[in-house]
Formats: structure tokens, sequence, C-alpha cells
């Protein structure tokens, strides 16, 4: 629940990402990896979008990250993020691995700039969002 | 691809536009396409050919939709591309009457929304943004457009007031039109110090949704005067580039650009105006690098060199575009074409571009996990 008693929307889970929502709830990151073409893919995919295989896995991924470009949302799509703007809403680019949208937390994001280091939140704290989610390297 | 020569657009419409909807978006779909009927002296039975875009239209389809309107088809069609889908809709249903499957194809496009209409369309898109964007609140297109133009303008220097340029000169098109539904004056002012919606996007960088929809016919053009008649000389479409890159700096249309102009015959210093889809004026940048305007990244000169008025040095989205008129969802990928071909029939009135004769019209849409998937582009050339 947040401020305005507004759950946040949730991933749809189905077969082909459960694995990934459950264990973003244990604070976990975990990438679909291609067994045919050794790939990692975010977002969970039907098959590997880079060689079609459906031999596909997960790997974890330690959360470092560089943050590409943002933008600092001040309407989001969703009552329930009313009250946190702006949502700093990014593109990072995961160490050795795939690029992605997230959510970064950061109290002050006049702090926040393109190059940042990223990490996940902390398992405990980063529960209450939906998807993985990280804050700067301080 | 060549096109057939023979065939063209020959008749256009559109309805008021509303910020509302004050009617169902059947009734906008019929006013378009009876409009446009009449502007190429067409009567109903002479269409056997559908061609329909909309987002809000399912469970509908261009079938039901031929049964609403009494039609009988040996073609019908139903977009895919979101605003790139209009323009690939006139460019299959070329193919459709060279292939001797239908002779005069009615395309409409349009929608009947609004502000919390866009929101809610936005979060159930697609899934990847459904389950991927809206769990972290990303603010729908805005928030990812945000991403973009932050990364054109830190990777090339591409300043805001650069881009503002777009959005001023389109609001002084939209003053000589009276369909546009923001027609007071902007100044770079104005612009620079609207509020901030996804920094770095600010209002002025934001279409209004709305309701409204537009629409052409395609024929031979034999079937006209000569001058009302449009040829279609060149266009491609192209969906998902490139694959797996979630803020790309170029679109797609850099991949048939030299196609498309050796089809054409002519090539970006030949158009007396261009309609490019402005959904935001970073897009319309970078479909001016990616149709060879300027070189990638030049953008931010170019568009300081230039004006983009209906009288300037590049007429662009002559009418007051998205960014003026509003956004009728699907239509927004028509309303280029609509008032390219109303130029170049030179129908325009007092923002009629002086003895045009060819024009570049280009459509841009569907977003998913980051962008815009979908890109269109189309020679037009009066007849």
């Amino acid at each position: 629940m947040t401020h305005n008693d507004q759950q946040y929307p949730t991933p749809r889970v189905d077969q082909i990402n459960s694995a990934f929502v459950e264990a973003w709830a244990e604070g976990v990151l975990r990438l679909q990896v291609c067994g045919a073409c050794g790939q990692e893919t975010f977002y969970p995919r039907p098959l590997c979008p880079h060689c079609w295989s459906s031999d596909l896995g997960w790997t974890e991924h330690d959360g470092k990250a560089t943050l590409v470009s943002y933008s600092l949302v001040m309407r989001p799509n969703h009552p329930a993020f009313f009250e946190e703007t702006p949502i700093i809403l990014a593109e990072i680019a995961l160490r050795d691995g795939p690029t992605m949208l997230a959510r970064v937390i950061c109290d002050d994001p006049t702090q926040i700039r393109s190059g940042l280091l990223l990490e996940l939140l902390p398992a405990e704290e980063g529960k209450k969002y939906p998807l993985p989610t990280f804050r700067p390297v301080l | 691809m060549t096109q057939s020569r023979d065939i063209g657009v020959i008749g256009y419409g559109c309805t008021d536009y509303v910020k509302k909807a004050d009617r169902p978006l059947l009734t906008f779909l019929a006013q378009a396409g009876r409009d446009a009927i009449a502007s190429a002296g067409l009567e109903k039975s002479d269409i056997d050919g559908l061609a329909l875009c909309s987002f809000e239209l399912p469970p509908d389809n261009a079938v039901t939709v031929a049964e609403q309107f009494g039609l009988s088809l040996s073609w019908a069609y139903l977009g895919t591309a979101g605003g790139a889908g209009p323009i690939a809709s006139v460019l299959n249903a070329i193919r459709a009457i060279e292939a001797g499957q239908a002779t005069s194809v009615l395309c409409i496009a349009g929608d009947a929304y609004d502000v919390s209409g866009l929101f809610r369309l936005l979060d159930n898109f697609g899934r990847a943004l459904t389950s991927y964007g809206s769990p972290h609140g990303f603010g729908g297109a805005n928030g990812l457009f945000g991403i973009i133009q932050r990364k054109h303008m830190e990777t090339y220097g591409t300043t805001r007031e650069q881009l503002g340029r777009i959005s001023v000169d389109q609001r002084k098109n939209a003053q000589k039109n009276e369909a546009a539904l923001l027609r007071g004056p902007m100044t770079l002012d104005d612009y620079m110090n609207a509020r901030v919606i996804a920094d770095p996007i600010r209002l002025y960088d934001c279409v209004l949704p709305c309701a409204g929809a537009e629409a052409v016919v395609v024929s031979s053009l034999d079937r006209v005067p000569r001058g009302k008649g449009v040829r279609v000389l060149s266009g491609y479409e192209h969906h998902n580039h490139p694959p797996g890159e979630i803020s790309p700096l170029r679109g797609g249309w850099e991949l048939f650009r030299d196609a498309l102009y050796r089809d054409a015959g002519y090539g970006p210093e030949d158009f007396d105006l261009v309609q490019a889809y402005d959904d935001y004026p970073i897009m319309v940048a970078i479909q001016l690098e990616d149709l060879g305007f300027c070189e990638k990244g030049g953008v931010g000169r170019f568009l300081e060199k230039n004006s983009f008025t209906w009288d300037g040095t590049l007429p662009l989205n002559t009418g007051g575009g998205q960014l003026s008129v509003g956004q009728s969802g699907a239509g927004g990928g028509m309303i280029g074409l609509v008032e390219a071909v109303r130029q170049l029939r030179h129908e325009a009135g007092e923002r009629q571009v002086s003895n045009a004769q060819r024009g570049l019209v280009s459509g841009y849409g569907m977003v998913g996990y980051g962008h815009g998937l979908s890109t269109s582009s189309i020679v037009l050339e009066r007849s």
C-alpha cells in the first residue's frame, strides 16, 4: 500500500514470466537466458528473440547497472504513484547484460545524472515495488 | 516499392475535432468517410475496399464496420501499426487495386477519446508495457519519450530551444486552420517555461488527446479532374527496428530512405512540404535526420537555420499537426496525409503553400517497450 491507499499496478503473471516475478518478490533480479545461443534477455519472452530457441532458462544478475537516460515523470499513469512524483523512469544498462526500463529511487532527484552507477534496492525495501527497482551507488 | 503511377489519392475528408467525445466513434468514422467520398466525386456504391485504423474500434473491425455502413466489399484491411498505420493502409490499398482485389478503397483513421482515455490506452497497449511499464508509474508515452529526448540532447547537444521551434511554428500554422483545437499564440518563451510533464518533456511537447477522424479515397487517378488527384510516387513501412533497443535515436525511416527517394525520383530538396509525425518534437527531429534532411545528430542546427510555417523555408505540418490540432488516436497518423492531399490539390486556403507540387508524409506509432515500433513514409505528387 502506498500513501494514498492505492495498490501499484502489477505485472500480468504467466508461464513466461513467473520465475522472474517470483524472484523479485525475494529481491532477486532474474534474467531469462537462452540455452542455445547463451544470450540474456529482458523482458521475458515466449522464445529467445535472438535465435528463436525454446531452450530458455534463468540466471541471476547482481543488479549493478549504469543509468543511460531518464525522465522525471510528473504525471504517472496510475494514481498509486501520484504522491511520489517525480517518478525517476530510466533506461538502464545492466553490467554485462541487457538494458531495461526501471524506476530509480532517490530522495533528491536533482542528484540524478546519466552515467550514474546503480544498484538494486536492498531486498526488504525493494519488495514493495512490483518490478526490479534501483538506487544510485553513493 | 514502385507504385503504379495511375493510382493515387482522389479524395479526402475529416471531421471536426473535439476535446471530449460528444458522439460515438463510429459516427466520427462515418462522417470522415462520407466527406472523403464526396470530395472524390464518388458514390457509396463505388467503394469496394475499406481500410480502418483505430485503437478503440475493437471488438469491431473493418468487416463489421462495412456492415454498419452498408458497404459490400471485395477487400478489407485493419491497421495494426498505430500512427504509422494510416500511411501503410494507403500503400496496401494501392497493392490491392493493382492486384485487382478492389477498384476504390476508402481508408479511414480516427478515435474518440480524451486525456484519461489515453492513459487507459497506454496502460493496456501491449503485454510488455502492461507488465513492465505500468508497474513503474511510467507516465505513458510522455515518460518514454522523455528518455529518448534526453538521450538525443546529451548525445548530440540538441537543445530545448531548438526543438521548440517545431512547436512554435506549427502553432502559427494552426492559426490558419479553423479545425485546430489549439490556436492561441505561442512564443518560444511559452514553450520553454511550460509546465513540466516528464522532464525534459513539457506541456507544449505533448499532443492533446481528442476525438476526430480523417479519411482518404484511393483509386484510379483518371476518376478525378486534373489537379484533384494526388499521385503516390513511393512508400515504405518498417516495424520493430532496431530489435531489443529500448530508447533508440533512430526510428527505422533510415532503412528505407534511399529506396523511397530512388523510387520517387525525388529527394529531400525537392519537397514543397513535409508532414512529419509529430507526437513529440523530438520525433519530428529524428524523422528529419532519418529521412536525410540533415545528418544524424545535426538536427539542432537544421532547426535553427530553417522556418517551418506554411510560408517558411521548409513548410512542416502545415495545418498545425497533432501538436496543435490534437491527436485523435490513430487518426493522428492520417492528419498529415490529408493535409498533404489538401495542399497538393491547392485547397488549403490561407495556409496554402505556394504552387505546391510534391510532398513527403511520414508516420510513426505503436508504442512498445520504450519507443514507437512502426514507421512509414509516402511521397506524393500533384497529378
